[in-house]
């Protein structure tokens, strides 16, 4: 079974590989990926699920404490799309072998061409970089355009439409000025893409792209092939760069949370409670540990992988993780844009979706009763709490169950990655010939 | 398995057909045809430590010295196999592979072969009873991907100090 499966998948894997669209990705990210991971344990500070924690801090700092926690992760989380745009648009620069420095800052300067710089106050427009496509929001618009503009530059620059200064001038000053006309003919498309979409009722081409991949959205509802449904069209958009959890959410989160302040009024009640598919039903059995429930992943990756960029990003994202904070892995490993994994990032909460409803409505786990226990609660510790020592079991075949699922897909990306490692080393065992080993005079 | 490729300026991107006096000299990353043969490489572990090379006109100039040389650079690097071209239809750069893949044998460690087309007639029918030429196409024939592949398995089973004489059979002008 899993050598059929690696048969199939390592052709896949081989391609990607080389598809100098998707390294670009992969590798842009990892301009973020540091730095995500530090916002991610200030969130998780601000966050911590203990009661009290707020208080305590409280005291010392003011009511207000948290944000200065949430600065750092408004820093890094609410303004990510700005580091892939730039990363993306480096390493594309690369493959296509253009200036890098240049071809990122070009993807920028296009990308936020196309950017509305309006912000809502009070229902009043004023001027303002808008936070909400910057962040998370804005990344899958980001990774066309850091293409798009790329490809631009590079095709003016293949063609030798540069200005080329004589010798003498300062290598620096010669190549501004040959990325004058790349950029400038660049910048002039998405001037006129930028017309173009606000003559359209989308007014600009966030909201095109936003809209057009949230209409397939609007007709679910609250059933368990509806949740289903909304569950894979999540991980689907976070698969894109494009944060699932606000789309989706935007949709499905008003009737989680009716459906759980039902449970909780029957609660208060002493009824019987009326609903399987709730708020903290989601947050507690479908995708603990974050999108993906990808603490399954965190936990194989640190088990049965050999290779050290997966081993040393498990360790670095393992605390993150606990807390349903994933950002890490999402895009450091990546998961973004990374068809190997997209099967399991779907399937595993698919199968805790259904897992979890039949265990309740055949009452081997009480339904949730409502009470609102923070998504940064620990995995088994949370079931306990919201269901009683059923729903910690639970919670734990469903984490042991998803390790297996994902088990085989990590081991081939890590197979690929150790041998891009064991490439290295024999790279670098070679540095031990240097260039004067290659002279020949004095042979 | 550790490898090194031989080249005349043309393939070693040095020079034009004009440039003919380039000294000998080396680079340490892949380059020319050992780029195209990356994904064959990697089918037979091979890695190419270093690209050796110099123009037609200094081999020409005085080809024992040259030889001399490659041969004792051979020595310092120790690779486990020289691929000698391929040198396509060029005649000047099919004799040197031909004679310095000889010579690598006959004085190094090493093992070497040589690479080439059919149009070199008069250098393999005087170097195939010596050492093993594997056929390529000219510059620009059909069938360039086979023949790399060719190489490198016949590289492979030299490191591996297999029986080389079915490959050979297959693989080299007869």
């Amino acid at each position: 079974m899993l050598s059929k499966l690696e048969s199939m998948l390592m052709p896949l894997a081989e391609k990607i590989g080389k598809n100098k669209y998707l390294i670009a990705i992969r590798d842009g990210f990892l301009l973020s990926m540091p730095l995500l991971i530090v916002g991610s344990f200030f969130l998780l500070i601000a966050n911590f699920p203990i009661p009290g924690w707020t208080d305590f801090w409280a005291r010392f700092f003011g009511e207000h404490w948290d944000s200065y926690f949430s600065k750092p992760t408004d820093a890094t989380f609410s303004i990510m799309a700005v580091l892939a745009v730039i990363g993306i648009g480096y390493s594309f620069s690369e493959q296509m072998k253009v200036d890098k420095l240049f071809g990122a800052a070009v993807s920028l300067v296009c990308w936020f061409l196309i950017m509305p710089y309006e912000i809502l106050v009070n229902d009043t427009a004023v001027s303002g970089i808008p936070l909400g496509w910057v962040g998370s929001r804005g990344i899958f618009v980001g990774i066309l355009v850091a293409f798009l503009s790329v490809h631009i530059y590079a095709w003016v620059n293949k063609k030798g439409w540069i200005i080329k200064m004589p010798d003498g001038v300062p290598p620096t000053v010669a190549k501004s000025f040959s990325a004058l006309i790349p950029a400038g003919i660049s910048v002039l498309v998405f001037f006129i893409l930028n017309i173009v979409f606000a003559m359209t009722p989308y007014e600009n081409a966030f909201n095109f792209i936003f809209t057009i991949l949230q209409t397939p959205l609007l007709k679910l509802g609250n059933t368990l092939p509806a949740m289903v449904i909304a569950y894979i069209f999540l991980h689907i958009f976070w698969f894109f760069g494009v944060n699932g959890g606000s789309v989706v959410g935007a949709v499905f989160n008003p009737i989680l949370q009716t459906l759980s302040a039902e449970n909780l009024a029957a609660f208060q009640a002493g009824q019987p409670l009326p609903n399987i598919i709730s708020q903290q039903f989601q947050d507690l059995f479908a995708t603990f540990g974050g999108c993906g429930s990808t603490l399954s992943l965190l936990i194989a990756m640190l088990f049965f992988c050999r290779s050290k960029r997966i081993k040393e990003l498990g360790k670095l994202a393992f605390i993150p993780g606990l807390f349903g904070i994933n950002e890490p892995i999402v895009f450091g490993l990546p998961i973004l844009l990374n068809p190997m994994m997209l099967i399991p990032f779907m399937l595993v909460p698919t199968i805790n979706i259904v897992i979890s409803y039949f265990c309740m409505s055949i009452g081997l786990v009480p339904l949730c009763s409502g009470v609102a226990i923070p998504w940064t609660m620990p995995v088994i510790l949370s079931g306990f709490l919201a269901t009683g020592w059923q729903g910690a079991v639970l919670q734990m075949l469903l984490l042991v169950l998803g390790v297996f699922i994902y088990m085989p897909f990590i081991k081939m990306m890590d197979k690929q990655y150790l041998e891009e490692e064991s490439r290295t080393v024999e790279k670098s065992d070679d540095d031990d010939i240097d260039l004067n080993d290659l002279s020949f005079d004095d042979l | 398995m550790k490898l090194i490729m031989i080249y005349d300026q043309i393939q070693s991107g040095l020079g034009t057909k004009d440039d003919t006096m380039v000294p000998l000299t080396g680079k340490k990353e892949p380059i020319g045809p050992a780029i195209m043969m990356e994904p064959f490489l990697k089918q037979v572990d091979g890695h190419v430590m270093a690209c050796l090379c110099c123009g037609n006109g200094t081999y020409l100039a005085d080809p024992e010295e040259v030889s001399r040389k490659l041969c004792a650079m051979m020595n310092k690097l120790q690779p486990d196999v020289v691929m000698c071209g391929p040198a396509f239809n060029y005649a000047d750069y099919a004799q040197m592979c031909a004679k310095v893949a000889c010579d690598i044998n006959a004085t190094t460690g090493a093992k070497a072969f040589a690479a080439m087309s059919v149009e070199n007639a008069d250098t393999i029918a005087a170097y195939k009873d010596k050492v093993a030429i594997v056929e390529t196409p000219k510059k620009g024939g059909l069938g360039l991907n086979d023949a790399l592949k060719n190489m490198c398995a016949l590289a492979r089973a030299l490191a591996d100090d297999a029986d080389t004489s079915e490959l050979i059979h297959e693989f080299c002008f007869k």
